[in-house]
């Protein structure tokens, strides 16, 4: 297969395999944070006991959702927050105009949100006269280059220095030619001072949401949700439905998690709690299904929404560190983009990319059973005779095949001797893609059956 | 119908068994809190000032003051030559903020701050450099400690802070000063 316009995973990933040096490059960044993710939790002896209880704190709130977000609007309410209600990214995006819109707002800030990228808020909100600017560095390098993140932790790790220096130079004026990470930062500062103090309007995504307190925990390392929230009048914050937690002590649990698992640090720079607005000032919060209560209704899709956001799964996995980011036809990449994206994945072919090696849901800081919900996904697509181009064709035959031990015992045998006296250059184009880059398998003398008989039968 | 009466009777088909809420019962651990918290505070880039307290700062302070940095203080009895502004985005050319905070965590070096001892809200994160001040005896070993003794009210803001803004966006190189304070010291009292 060459590489096509196509939008299958394999397609897509054939694209960013290209360069294998980039490959190479990027699974070792990636790869990076793995190690310190690592480091950071071994330092933890009671590590595991936190994923235990981060897990089963987030089903309890899971099963409890009606209870707690009623609980949390209260209290957000008496607090002198206002909450809003929205079903889709649709009705999400008009939410947040109509407060905008009828606050004149003409520039807003943003802090990263996956939610707001998810209900692809910033082109509704440009659409209708309002500039957005992303805050988060690695989020204004891409938005500057008029890409989507790659990452959902470090959404410009597949950009060289060299390029964000170019784009710099271009977008910002800084000197030609300068990639020094610590020149292009303080560039950054400046430029996002400016807009953090000229901004009518501030928006963030949502950590966790406490419900016994009414507040929402927002955590950034650079302080960009915080500069933005904390200095126009106007602050907006939008979670979805899976991020209330019950109380502080159950957010502490998870704060103890989410940075370790994500980067390797202890904690993130700032975990700050907005429990109201400030002196004269207006607090929204706008509450998310898009999706997710459907998602509720299958017992095995369902234990995706423990998910905290940390990216600990995709810095694990084989395939997305050699594929990239945007080669999962969805905002959220990677296992956990699998997981929560495959249902709207047109082509069907993302649930295959995975190997189901099981790294993601054994690094996972709430046990998400990650490749149990990825395998669950490639039979749902099967069910409903959604598999992808090629597999539907072949696999119900491989089925039949397999099931049937005399066809079985019949193809092996002629294999076997098919390997031993024809050459690699008749028999590889057989085998497919998978040969691609691989050498044929060295025949086994007889099968596994014939040799248990003879030996322990 | 709302779209709140939608989700919730949508929620009504949810597949999972309601799962009891766990017991987070974990030991702290209590050796050393003010060692632990100083090995931690150097892992996320701050420093700690055990010795001196007040005095070794308000020195600091004016010295800064002398090479004229703009420097506002929000703990009683270390002097700068700011005032709280009326509006929070006259604090832009602040150098230094002198802040109070409630609680340190030995774990993960962060401090909890509240609102009420900032002035404005944006003070620790629009400041370029942060002077956070503690008493040794309000460290505490663990998030779930702090989680017990956080003071926020309604209507409240406060934050925990490990270390000074930092970034990795590009190519993960470890810049130390983003958006908020470039630098973080911390002075034991």
């Amino acid at each position: 297969m060459s590489t096509s316009k196509s939008n299958v995973h394999a397609h897509k990933a054939e694209i960013f395999c290209k360069d294998e040096s980039r490959v190479d490059w990027h699974s070792k960044a990636l790869w990076m944070l793995r190690e310190k993710r690592d480091r950071a939790a071994g330092s933890l002896p009671e590590w595991e006991q936190l994923r235990q209880i981060g897990s089963e704190m987030k089903l309890h709130t899971l099963t409890h959702l009606t209870e707690y977000l009623e609980e949390f609007e209260k209290n957000c309410t008496a607090n002198n927050i206002k909450v809003h209600w929205a079903k889709d990214g649709a009705e999400h995006n008009k939410i947040v105009h109509q407060i905008l819109a009828k606050h004149q707002v003409k520039k807003v800030v943003k802090s990263k949100s996956m939610l707001t990228e998810e209900c692809h808020m910033n082109p509704y909100l440009e659409d209708r006269g309002i500039e957005v600017i992303d805050t988060d560095l690695g989020e204004r390098i891409i938005q500057l280059a008029k890409m989507p993140p790659s990452h959902i932790v470090v959404p410009a790790i597949h950009m060289k220095k060299e390029e964000v220096g170019d784009l710099f130079h271009e977008k910002l004026g800084t000197d030609a030619g300068a990639s020094d990470p610590l020149y292009l930062t303080r560039a950054a500062r400046r430029h996002l001072r400016e807009q953090f103090l000229s901004a009518d309007a501030a928006m963030t995504g949502v950590n966790m949401a406490v419900a016994d307190k009414g507040a929402v925990v927002v955590c950034t390392n650079e302080g960009n949700a915080d500069m933005g929230a904390n200095l126009p009048k106007l602050q907006l914050h939008s979670m979805g439905i899976d991020k209330v937690v019950p109380d502080l002590d159950s957010a502490a649990v998870l704060l103890r998690t989410l940075a370790r698992n994500a980067t390797g640090q202890p904690i993130t720079t700032y975990s700050s709690f907005y429990r109201g607005p400030q002196q004269g000032g207006e607090m929204h919060v706008i509450i998310v299904d898009n999706g997710r209560t459907e998602m509720l209704k299958d017992k095995i899709l369902a234990e995706s929404l423990k998910c905290i956001r940390c990216g600990g799964c995709l810095n694990t996995c084989p395939v997305y560190r050699r594929s990239g980011g945007y080669s999962y036809n969805y905002t959220i990449p990677g296992p956990i983009g699998i997981a929560v994206g495959a249902q709207n994945d047109d082509t069907n072919s993302i649930p295959w990319a995975c190997t189901l090696c099981g790294s993601c849901s054994y690094v996972c800081p709430t046990k998400v059973p990650l490749d149990k919900i990825i395998h669950h996904h490639r039979r749902l697509k099967s069910e409903a005779g959604k598999l992808p181009y090629g597999k539907s064709s072949y696999m119900p035959l491989v089925g039949k095949f397999m099931a049937s031990e005399t066809a079985l015992n019949c193809s092996m045998g002629i294999a076997r001797t098919a390997l031993k006296i024809l050459p690699g250059s008749v028999l590889k184009p057989f085998s497919g893609a998978w040969g691609k880059y691989r050498e044929l398998p060295v025949a086994p003398n007889s099968s596994f059956e014939a040799w248990f008989k003879k030996n322990r039968g | 119908m709302s779209s709140k009466q939608d989700i919730f009777n949508a929620l009504k088909s949810a597949a999972i068994t309601p799962q009891a809420m766990p017991c987070i019962d974990i030991a702290p651990r209590i050796d050393d809190l003010v060692g632990q918290f100083e090995a931690s505070l150097n892992t996320v880039a701050g420093t700690l000032h055990r010795d001196g307290g007040l005095s070794a700062l308000q020195t600091t302070v004016d010295e800064h003051i002398a090479k004229g940095m703009q420097i506002i203080s929000m703990v009683d009895g270390i002097i700068g030559n700011r005032e709280v502004s009326d509006t929070a985005h006259e604090l832009k050319d602040i150098d230094y903020a002198v802040i109070p905070g409630d609680l340190g965590i030995a774990e993960n070096g962060a401090i909890w701050v509240n609102n009420k001892s900032l002035g404005h809200r944006v003070t620790p994160f629009i400041c370029e450099n942060l002077l956070l001040v503690i008493e040794a005896k309000s460290i505490v070993a663990n998030m779930h400690q702090a989680a017990k003794l956080m003071t926020l009210a309604p209507g409240e803001f406060g934050t925990y802070i490990a270390g000074p803004s930092k970034t990795a966006d590009i190519e993960q190189a470890l810049v130390v000063g983003a958006h908020g304070a470039c630098s973080l010291n911390v002075y034991l009292t």
